[in-house]
């Protein structure tokens, strides 16, 4: 067996997952606080990378100013879903969350490709294709900021929900909404900062994998899948869930790929999903919607 | 009981013109090859019966069996891929194709609806998108069957030769018209044969209580999987269908574009009912196409169009009309 191959799996697959937990946490958030599975989420993230694309190629920002900044502005696009629909949307009405958040995504994606265009668009940061070698395996200093990026982001985020009232409060919501609206917390507040989190996680996401794709407004549908299945197999809702469940998913899609074919690879991780599925329903870590 | 007896003479008229309308809308399908001017016309009532049939599986197991699935995009995909790689790799007859596609896509929903609907409401919508989205990926990345993105071209044309009777040619569009509607009209029977009997109030109740139609021995998972399975029969077979109008299957079948248009035809028509989804399906497929917008602000009109009507009138047109039916029978009572 040729250990630098499966060296060079393991990071692939240790980087892709720590992305997708980005991508999987802001979906499993929006979920746990206002059960809203986002349906919009792929698009989000492309609206991200667009971002990224506008403010590093017309303003001409350096890579993590871009991502951050993509971040934020995303952040402000979930804030005015919030208050201009998704507030809007009563407790149990699982289907209507689904259906009005897919007609978000279809009104973002196509008007992106009905201004924009469907031409695929590149980003491009030269000081960052620098790649490191050591025994044998190698990794561009791209992916590995990315990651970087992603690890930093996901612990911050860890810190509000364990450490910060702004956090607690979404922890507490998603529980007990009914003994959090006792103690006085505002339901509709906190639901919005949770999807302002949850979008501006997806956005930052989006922009700092925007240089290593050609960005188009399609970008986040395959990836809309990942992510669902990461959820499920996490357990709905449960953060620190998605984001084991998102290494897992990277690293069964890194070694599948690379052992096996590509078709093997997006296989892999639905049949990883139905299978865990059977075995336990709630999803590995699921004890009903909880963070 | 005189009062109730007089609502229903008061509402005769009423009924005559209803059943008028009726056979001149039934003389209008039947005849349009000979109505319509050109192609184009005749192209867009082909497209008209073929979301019609799928709107109705749709409505069969989303507003019938309240199961949000999103997997029928994925069995109308399969149905596609069969007629492709049967009739044109494989050199079977067009019309075995339609036979297997649905035989197919029964066996193939019964599989993955045994364990999709075990879980939650939640996981059973993920897990039929999901799967719609890898049969996606699987139609681009396995080129030694499917040919990826570069697709299956040149399917045979789906003729049907009865001698002495009729001739059909499949390649012709207004001949393919009748050969839609030959298939699509039975199935739409069938269908509303399901909706308008016990079956239909069974799954409703279903839809409404799980709890209390469990109560009364009523197993709900068996007859969700019915739904399910016989939603996604009657998806495969469409798609088998549209694919030698098409003459050309790529993996683009699977597109969320369809779902969403299925979705827009449900939900603004009225998810549980028959009637005001079949005219949904009519104003959603041929409007736009008489209006002429480009497909892109198409979809973001009816994005807007759907948000709307879910967070304004999330029971739809047909949901309007029953409320209004309810609030005159009780006026007059």
């Amino acid at each position: 067996m040729d250990f630098s191959l499966l060296g060079q799996l393991l990071i692939n697959g240790l980087i892709l997952g720590a992305i997708y937990a980005l991508v999987a946490v802001g979906l499993s958030l929006i979920f746990g606080v206002l059960e809203i599975v986002n349906f919009a989420h792929g698009q989000i993230f492309a609206l991200g990378a667009f971002a990224m694309v506008a403010l590093s190629n017309f303003l001409g920002l350096p890579y993590i100013a871009g991502v951050a900044a993509s971040g934020l502005l995303i952040a402000i696009v979930g804030w005015l879903l919030y208050e201009g629909l998704l507030q809007h949307l009563k407790s149990g009405e699982f289907e209507r969350g689904i259906i009005l958040t897919l007609a978000i995504g279809m009104v973002v994606q196509n008007t992106l490709l009905a201004t924009v265009g469907a031409t695929p668009r590149y980003i491009d940061f030269p000081e960052l294709y620098s790649r490191f070698e050591f025994a044998g395996m190698g990794i561009e200093q791209l992916r590995l900021t990315a990651a970087v990026i992603a690890l930093v982001v996901l612990g911050g985020v860890w810190w509000l929900l364990m450490h910060t009232r702004f956090g607690m409060a979404m922890r507490a919501l998603a529980q007990n909404p009914l003994a959090a609206t006792i103690v006085g917390m505002n339901p509709k507040r906190v639901a919005g900062h949770a999807v302002i989190l949850g979008m501006g996680l997806t956005g930052l996401a989006g922009a700092s994998l925007a240089p290593l794709f050609t960005v188009h407004p399609l970008l986040g549908v395959s990836l809309l899948f990942k992510a669902f299945a990461i959820v499920i197999i996490g357990g709905l809702g449960h953060i620190p869930g998605a984001a084991v469940a998102a290494l897992i998913v990277g690293l069964a899609e890194s070694f599948a790929g690379g052992l096996g074919s590509t078709v093997l690879q997006d296989v892999a991780v639905f049949a990883l999903m139905i299978v865990l599925l059977q075995v336990k329903p709630l999803g590995l870590f699921g004890r009903g919607a909880r963070i | 009981m005189t009062a109730l007896a007089a609502s229903f003479k008061e509402r005769a008229p009423q009924r005559y013109a209803l059943v008028a309308l009726g056979i001149a809308a039934a003389f209008a399908v039947v005849a349009a090859p000979v109505l319509a001017p050109n192609t184009y016309i005749i192209k867009i009532g082909i497209m008209t019966l073929i979301f019609a049939g799928l709107a109705q599986a749709f409505n069969l197991i989303y507003g019938f069996a309240g199961q949000l699935s999103f997997a029928q995009t994925g069995f109308w995909g399969i149905g596609a891929y069969v007629s492709a790689i049967g009739s044109q790799r494989l050199g079977l007859s067009p019309w075995v194709c339609l036979m297997i596609a649905p035989v197919l896509c029964l066996a193939f929903s019964g599989l993955v609806g045994i364990p999709a609907l075990r879980v939650s409401r939640a996981a059973f919508v993920i897990v039929t998108l999901a799967l719609t989205l890898l049969l996606q990926l699987v139609a681009r990345n396995w080129t030694e069957v499917t040919r990826g993105p570069m697709g299956i071209p040149g399917l045979p044309p789906l003729s049907i030769s009865i001698p002495g009777v009729a001739e059909l040619d499949g390649a012709n569009p207004f001949h393919f018209y009748w050969i839609a509607l030959l298939l699509i009209a039975p199935l739409l029977m069938v269908l509303y044969a399901i909706m308008a009997t016990r079956t239909g109030k069974i799954l409703l109740a279903v839809n409404q209580d799980e709890a209390l139609a469990r109560s009364q021995g009523i197993d709900v998972v068996s007859w969700q999987l019915f739904a399910f399975a016989v939603s996604g029969a009657a998806c495969g077979l469409i798609g088998a269908l549209y694919a030698f109008h098409l003459s050309i299957i790529e993996p683009g079948i699977f597109d969320m574009y369809y779902t969403q248009m299925l979705l827009i035809i449900v939900i603004a028509g009225g998810a549980g009912h028959f009637w005001s989804v079949l005219g949904a399906s009519l104003v959603f497929t041929a409007l736009p196409e008489l209006l002429r917008i480009t497909p892109e602000w198409r979809l973001v009109a009816f994005g807007v169009l759907l948000a709307v009507i879910i967070l304004a009138m999330p029971r739809g047109f047909g949901g309007f009309l029953e409320d209004r039916r309810l609030r005159q029978w009780r006026r007059r009572m």
